[in-house]
């Protein structure tokens, strides 16, 4: 492991770690939504501006510490949800913000399995959704990862790792 | 006496992949008893006291009691000892499922899975 001039733990390339993410966020689409993922232009380097729809958190902790998070609109998130669980969903509801804390369970978990091979054990918290309008989010001292901007037949979504070396 | 359609248990703290798991349950057109659910560990030891349960699906990250320490506690009682526990998790790292192996998971199934693969597995499993 490499350590960049920022202190960060840089294990690999953050463009090898942003292919990582979308492989893990690809394999989820297909398998669990159905749906075929493109993706778009890489994000922004920080989220500046607030915004409004659905987060959804995960922390990681271990030989690296930081966290996954997965942003959408309501209506993706909605469109999701109706994916996962085959039923259509006209609000977010409690049923919703689960599937979405779900699917970044799922997404966070497949790229954290292809991290720990090559940096050790690293362990997901439970993951926290977040509902509202007017979000806005700070993380202190962890840089961006990897980020990948991802668009499907029912919105967009982003999805950010951000790690720390302990 | 007649056949008796098995219970089962989905242990989960997404309700999200609980009620995904009872749809491929039942699309594996085996008869099913009594589906119970629970959302972490303790949930699940809780209604497995007066129910005969004959196979467990279980997550590993949940709170309160994970799928590990559940299925750790499985193996050491005299009653649940040999039930069939299938783990069903994002954790997919070769030291995690040896870890699942080890403490005497059936099965392991990463999450995302396939309904298909998945609904195969569960038939094959329940038909034993």
């Amino acid at each position: 492991m490499k350590t960049d001039c920022a202190g960060t733990v840089v294990p690999l390339r953050n463009e090898q770690m942003a292919d990582m993410l979308f492989a893990a966020t690809q394999e989820v689409f297909t398998s669990m939504l159905g749906s075929e993922v493109e993706r778009l232009s890489e994000p922004g380097a920080e989220q500046t501006a607030s915004f409004d729809g659905v987060l959804s958190l995960i922390g990681l902790v271990g030989a690296v510490i930081g966290n996954g998070s997965f942003v959408c609109s309501a209506e993706a998130a909605r469109d999701l949800s109706s994916r996962l669980l085959m039923t259509e969903f006209s609000q977010v509801d409690e049923e919703v913000l689960d599937a979405v804390g779900e699917i970044t369970n799922m997404i966070v978990g497949g790229f954290k399995n292809l991290l720990e091979a090559r940096v050790g054990r690293v362990q997901m918290s439970i993951p926290s959704v977040i509902f509202g309008k007017n979000i806005a989010t700070r993380n202190s001292g962890a840089n961006i990862a990897a980020a990948v901007r991802c668009g499907f037949p029912g919105g967009e979504i982003e999805v950010k790792i951000r790690l720390v070396a302990r | 006496m007649g056949f008796k359609p098995p219970n089962l248990l989905i242990v989960d703290d997404s309700t999200a992949i609980r009620k995904i798991l009872v749809r491929v349950l039942n699309q594996t057109g085996l008869p099913l008893g009594q589906v119970l659910e629970a959302g972490d560990g303790k949930e699940a030891l809780k209604q497995m006291e007066g129910n005969d349960v004959s196979l467990v699906l279980s997550d590993i990250n949940m709170p309160n009691m994970d799928g590990l320490e559940l299925l750790r506690t499985l193996r050491a009682s005299a009653q649940w000892h040999d039930l069939p526990v299938v783990m069903i998790t994002t954790e997919g790292s070769q030291t995690r499922v040896q870890e699942a192996v080890d403490l005497g998971a059936t099965s392991y199934v990463r999450k995302p899975f396939s309904a298909d693969l998945l609904r195969d597995k569960l038939a094959s499993l329940l038909s034993q």
